[in-house]
């Protein structure tokens, strides 16, 4: 017997971080309370740091005040991780999702985002891998870090997620942090590490359709259901 | 730590659910945390179980001493691999005493589910809430 075991997908384009976190919020307590089904959204932001539970803001190499100068935002929120950085050409995933009903933990569920961004940059013939340690969670290609993650639980239900750099309008912005609180450590986007015979890359949205469909698969969904055209203000 | 859609209402003085190792003496929430009554003070903990699955603790927010809990909701969180993970209390009552020692060695939690990683002290509100 096969269970059928679906996904809706919300494809949002570019949405601000703190609708995104008032967007998470409603949707963690719709799935807790059992009236929407587990939701992925996809999207991405505009330049923003964010730092985790833990406040890291050590890790801001520039003050605070520079930010608005160069574009950026700040903001804190209750995810695991160190500071990190979204912006332009990065894929953002926040799965919304019950852990408890496809019984995985929060190290298999991690274990499981990285594989999706290790298996994406694969198709492009890049060879990526997991970090060693407690503190390497994450996607690298070398020492050089391609996709993060923080996650947050909260009564077995997930918010934040994932975001996997594609195209190299980050990188910069990079620079203004010590990325995960990791020094000596740099980071990287597909569209750098892609042999010639990969270029160009296909547009952003079919990259996004291409994670999403690796994710969900490995999470264990056979039917998803795409929803654009979201009015996030409901 | 997950927790089923019902209040974790039902304990088991020696659970046989986990392959993880199990101690006699406690009672076990059906989302994975543990209390241990003692005269007048419950202590609480999670599960080995729970921490195998959680991965290694780094980091551990504990509330304060004299705040309130109640049974079935979130007081305080650990974070593992890049996630945070609520705890939430299988009592009600106040928190009398925290394990400080969990803010230099977070990773107690892994090592000592049982012992030296328990989490909150609590005086219970509802003694019924205790009974199996």
């Amino acid at each position: 017997m096969s269970l059928k075991r679906g996904l809706d997908v919300w494809k949002l384009g570019k949405v601000n971080y703190s609708e995104g976190l008032k967007l998470q919020a409603k949707l963690c307590s719709r799935r807790k309370s059992g009236e929407i089904p587990d939701t992925l959204l996809s999207l991405q932001h505009p330049p923003t740091y964010t730092v985790g539970k833990r406040r890291t803001y050590h890790n801001l190499l520039i003050p605070e005040s520079q930010l608005k100068s160069i574009g950026a935002e700040l903001h804190h929120t209750e995810r695991g991780g160190d500071i990190t950085f979204h912006g332009p050409r990065q894929i953002v995933l926040y799965p919304i999702i019950s852990l408890k009903d496809i019984h995985f933990g929060a190290r298999r569920y991690v274990e499981t985002l990285e594989a999706a961004m290790v298996e994406l940059a694969g198709a492009y013939g890049v060879e990526a891998h997991v970090g060693g340690s407690k503190c390497d969670t994450g996607v690298w290609i070398g020492d050089k870090k391609i996709g993060s993650i923080g996650v947050r639980i909260s009564s077995g239900v997930t918010s934040h997620g994932l975001a996997f750099n594609v195209g190299s309008d980050v990188l910069d912005y990079f620079k203004n942090i010590i990325p995960c609180g990791i020094a000596g450590k740099g980071v990287t986007c597909l569209s750098r590490e892609v042999s010639p015979r990969h270029l160009p890359l296909p547009p952003d949205g079919i990259i996004h359709d291409q994670l999403i469909s690796r994710l969900s698969r490995l999470l264990g969904y056979n039917q998803i259901t795409c929803r654009e055209d979201i009015n996030i203000a409901q | 730590i997950s927790t089923s859609g019902r209040l974790p209402s039902s304990f088991t003085p020696l659970s046989r659910l986990f392959s993880s190792s199990v101690v006699d003496g406690l009672k076990y929430a059906s989302s994975h945390e543990w209390v241990k009554p003692d005269a007048a003070v419950a202590t609480i903990g999670i599960t080995d179980h729970a921490q195998d699955h959680l991965g290694e603790v780094v980091f551990v927010e504990l509330p304060e001493c004299g705040s309130s809990v109640s049974q079935g909701e979130s007081f305080g969180a650990v974070e593992s691999v890049k996630a945070t993970s609520d705890i939430n209390s299988p009592i009600s009552g106040e928190v009398v005493e925290i394990n400080t020692k969990l803010t230099e060695t977070p990773g107690l939690i892994n090592s000592s589910s049982y012992e030296d990683g328990w989490m909150i002290k609590v005086k219970p509100s509802t003694p019924s809430e205790l009974e199996s």
